[in-house]
């Protein structure tokens, strides 16, 4: 009688926990969706709507936008032979931006992690610096250094007696300054790839004859495929979406791609939004198109590394051949790094960019600090610190925790409505940001509660705006992770959350923290979203960054992108340091 | 001399002395008006001038008047006009001054804007004024400049723009930027002629967006010369720049700003005590002096360095052809340039 009851109260507990359970994946999803509805759908929705209008559906109320819908903004766009020029350079520079930045991100990050070459922490470090500076601040970096007429490395070669001169205002000084600079980008994926992954599968290649070049390519880089092509297809909709390099060096010879053809549209007077709206519609549809051949491309393989099996990195060594490694990332932190550095130095202690020759070079008295100066005798520039640093924090933290919600529901549940998550949540990579922020301020506007004229406001914004990028650079973490390791926290008895806290994130970490710095440097550097959306208490160090460069100041643009710089170095790695800190203090404590 | 006439002597000097002060301050409004702007103690201006430049100007209104804050919102004018727009249509316009460098935008936006004249509104010109509440804060004009380091034989006048041996080493802000730049081809074609363009255009001229990176361009040595608003280049040339800048002999074209005060100002007061200033002769003194402007005051306070007034022919365009020309001839414009759109 007795195991009777009890077998049937256990029946019906465990019924009654599928029922909780039930309940609560559903809320779960549907609270995502509700957020990921405010956060992208909404705003998508008002882009879409002025796209397909002439008017501007706060203004003009949205009834009266949906009673004026017509495709004219599309069929004008689409029979503009600008505009398929454009999109032919776009395709053409990010094409070949992408090729020369998995080349350098792949082999760095394969020098740092699993090679004994010297120095290799170094060139770890100083190879994400790129990322620090914004886009305007590359392209006005690359300009000091490679305009024909005044470029310093011409300067240096005509001084040197040489008749080699270079011309960035080009194609190919476009395609090679988006490789460089989003080379960081490809690596950051490939090297937390890489570093989480077990070397036994090599080492069996290696046992079975194969030469450690036949192991990186038929073992090593199939494996962390994914994490390359994940950090491919973010660099390539990553450089569709920018503006600053291709604005400083195709405008002095009319080369336009669509970002620099969007900013154009909104910067006429009269600005055009809804054609611009519709010029980023197509830009949304090229985009869709390289996410949805990543998903085919990826889809149905395994690409699990990390399993329940002790293993420590191993790095190989390369013999004398560990100095050729060696100066490969000279010559790429002399490139990279040395190089725009040293033109904004230039730039920002100089009075004057006139530069006759390479004696008015180095000629001291041309230098002094008076754009430091000016700078910090504006009162907005601290304040701009300030609020910049505020925005990243907020929107790294709330959007890091987001994405990590997003990327577990999507990669590591099967619940349902989790395709429409993945879909929304990638949507946004596709929209560039000049557009963005005039849709988020049509659809943000009118949220009851004050939310425009607030910090949270750009918070909010950043956090959609990047969500793609967060929620993709965890995935590589979440894809990485074996099943096993879950179900044995739920054969231990451990509930989701609980496997979460002890085995997923802890195993994720250096993914999670990958992409919250990212997120948080991003949010910094963002620009175009800010344009509409900072009010006179929150104007961000971007805009004021703009405002310099707007008012044809390449020396204040340099000093203040210095002092950019330097603080996101000084904030990275105090964060680096403390969040190695807890590392070793965690290891301690488990072992 | 006994207490009793010391003591009037000595308020009636210290009220000499304090008058010319006081005169002053009532210049710039009421004391009802200045009590009250005291009491807001802030006011928000949105502007599509050059912030740097602003700063310049709110410095010097703070030594006046220290108790009010101007937070500023800086955006290029397309920017400016959508934010405006959209701002005031949710009901959260957060400006109590919007101050915009094309009328043509700012014109139909009229009923946003208050019923506000500065106490010297009889002072200023009507052809700088399109609305009873729109007024010509600041007011820019045309130069051309070069770079003194490259150009040996500079040029004159605008037609030397276009002589050959200038071919590749001229800049121009391309015509679609904004009103200033429409003021400016405007000018070309109904003063220096109907083929003036496509003689400048033969010249190869690099197109810029805006004139604060063409003027950066300029001192840095990628264009030598070309036309610019003095006001962008000024800056530089006060800093020691190598350029020179002059008012060319057949006319030189001038855009009034137009700035009003919305309805919905929070701060109305501190706003009126603002742009009183600002038109005021004070204010219009050192925006001409410190900022290279002009203005639009009948009777000039100042001129710009190297402005002989009776030399140097100003220009200002029609409205009704400022409207209704734009779209056409900035397209015509496009066309003779090859800027592509």
């Amino acid at each position: 009688m007795h195991g009777q009851a009890d077998r049937r109260s256990e029946a019906m507990r465990s019924a009654s926990e599928g029922t909780r359970r039930r309940a609560f994946t559903g809320l779960w999803v549907a609270a995502l969706l509700a957020i990921l509805s405010f956060l992208v759908i909404y705003p998508v929705f008002m882009l879409l709507l002025g796209a397909l209008t002439d008017t501007n559906p706060v203004v003009d109320g949205i009834r009266l936008s949906l009673s004026h819908l017509s495709v004219a903004n599309f069929l004008a766009v689409l029979a503009n032979p600008n505009v398929g020029e454009a999109l032919l350079n776009t395709l053409i520079a990010c094409g070949g931006g992408t090729l020369i930045a998995v080349a350098i991100g792949l082999l760095f990050s394969w020098i740092v992690v699993r090679t004994n070459t010297p120095f290799k922490g170094f060139i770890a470090a100083a190879s994400i610096l790129p990322l620090f500076a914004p886009p305007l601040v590359a392209g006005v970096a690359w300009a000091i250094l490679g305009s024909p007429k005044t470029g310093l490395i011409n300067t240096m070669f005509k001084w040197m007696g040489s008749d080699l001169r270079i011309d960035l205002y080009s194609m190919w000084g476009l395609v090679f300054v988006f490789g460089i600079y989003y080379a960081p980008y490809v690596y950051m994926f490939t090297s937390s790839a890489l570093r989480n992954m077990d070397p036994s599968l090599e080492e069996a290649a290696e046992i079975s004859g194969a030469s450690a070049f036949a192991t990186l390519f038929t073992v090593t880089f199939p494996l962390i495929m994914p994490a390359i092509v994940s950090g491919m297809l973010l660099s390539f909709i990553v450089m569709l979406g920018i503006y600053g390099i291709p604005a400083v060096l195709g405008a002095p010879t009319n080369l336009n791609v669509l970002t620099t053809y969007i900013f154009k549209l909104t910067n006429w007077s009269p600005p055009l939004y809804n054609t611009a709206a519709a010029v980023a519609i197509i830009l949304m549809v090229v985009t869709g198109l390289l996410v949805y051949l990543q998903q085919k491309l990826l889809s149905g393989r395994s690409y699990t590394t990390v399993a329940g099996k002790a293993f420590r990195p191993r790095s190989l060594d390369l013999g004398p051949w560990r100095w050729l490694t060696f100066a490969l990332g000279v010559v790429y932190l002399l490139v990279v790094v040395v190089l725009p550095s040293l033109a904004l130095i230039v730039a920002a202690f100089r009075k004057f960019m006139f530069i006759r020759d390479a004696a008015s070079l180095f000629d001291m008295r041309q230098y002094s600090l008076m754009h430091f100066e000016s700078i910090f005798d504006n009162p907005l520039t601290m304040r701009s610190i300030y609020n910049a640093v505020e925005v990243g924090v907020i929107t790294a933290v709330v959007g890091g925790a987001l994405a990590f919600a997003i990327g577990y529901t999507i990669h590591r549940t099967r619940v349902a409505g989790r395709g429409a998550i993945d879909l929304i949540s990638t949507l946004p990579v596709a929209i560039p940001g000049l557009v963005v922020g005039v849709a988020y301020l049509w659809a943000w506007i009118g949220v009851p509660g004050g939310l425009y004229g607030t910090i949270w406001i750009l918070a909010l914004a950043f956090i959609a705006r990047f969500m793609p990028d967060t929620v993709k650079a965890l995935s590589t973490s979440f894809l990485q992770i074996h099943r096993e390791l879950e179900e044995a926290a739920w054969v231990c008895g451990r509930g989701m959350l609980g496997t979460i806290a002890t085995i997923v994130l802890p195993l994720a970490r250096p993914g999670v923290l990958a992409s919250m710095t990212l997120l948080f440097v991003l949010a910094i550097r963002e620009l175009g979203s800010s344009l509409f959306l900072y009010t006179s208490n929150t104007m961000v160090m971007s805009v004021l960054l703009l405002d310099y460069y707007e008012g044809g100041n390449v020396g204040k643009t340099a000093a203040f992108s210095l002092v950019q710089t330097v603080l996101l170095g000084v904030l990275i790695g105090g964060a680096n340091w403390l969040s190695r800190g807890s590392a070793q203090r965690s290891a301690a404590r488990t072992g | 001399m006994d207490r009793r006439t010391f003591t009037t002597l000595a308020l009636a000097s210290a009220a000499t002395l304090a008058l010319p002060l006081r005169a002053r301050a009532d210049e710039f409004g009421s004391p009802e008006l200045i009590a009250a702007a005291k009491a807001e103690g802030k006011l928000v201006f949105y502007t599509a001038n050059y912030a740097e430049i602003e700063q310049q100007v709110i410095k010097l209104f703070n030594k006046r008047f220290p108790e009010i804050r101007v937070e500023m919102v800086r955006a290029p004018g397309g920017q400016l006009i959508t934010r405006v727009k959209t701002e005031a249509a949710a009901g959260k316009l957060i400006a109590d001054i919007v101050d915009h460098s094309d009328r043509a935008l700012m014109q139909p936006l009229e009923d946003l804007f208050q019923d506000y004249a500065p106490p010297n509104a009889a002072d200023y010109s009507k052809d700088a004024l399109v609305s009873a509440k729109l007024w010509p804060r600041a007011t820019i004009a045309w130069s051309i400049a070069y770079n003194t380091e490259l150009v040996k034989d500079p040029p004159k006048s605008w037609i030397d723009l276009t002589k050959a041996q200038y071919d590749k080493l001229t800049g121009q802000v391309f015509a679609q930027s904004g009103g200033t730049t429409w003021t400016r081809i405007m000018f070309e074609r109904q003063v220096l002629g109907e083929d003036y363009w496509a003689k400048q255009a033969a010249t190869h001229p690099v197109l810029y967006p805006s004139g604060a990176p063409m003027a950066d361009s300029l001192v840095r040595g990628e264009i030598a010369m070309g036309p610019l608003l003095y006001n962008v280049i000024y800056q530089k040339k006060k800093d020691g720049a190598p350029v020179e800048i002059f008012f060319p002999p057949e006319g030189v074209p001038v855009n009034p700003y137009a700035t009003g005060i919305p309805k919905t100002a929070s701060h109305p007061n501190a706003a009126k005590l603002f742009l009183n200033w600002c038109l005021s002769k004070e204010g219009q003194t050192f925006m001409v002096k410190e900022l290279g402007n002009l203005t639009s005051l009948k009777e000039p306070p100042a001129f710009p360095e190297g402005f002989d007034p009776k030399v140097v022919k100003l220009w200002y365009p029609n409205f009704d052809q400022y409207v209704k020309l734009h779209a056409a001839w900035v397209a015509d414009w496009d066309k003779t340039f090859g800027y592509r759109q």
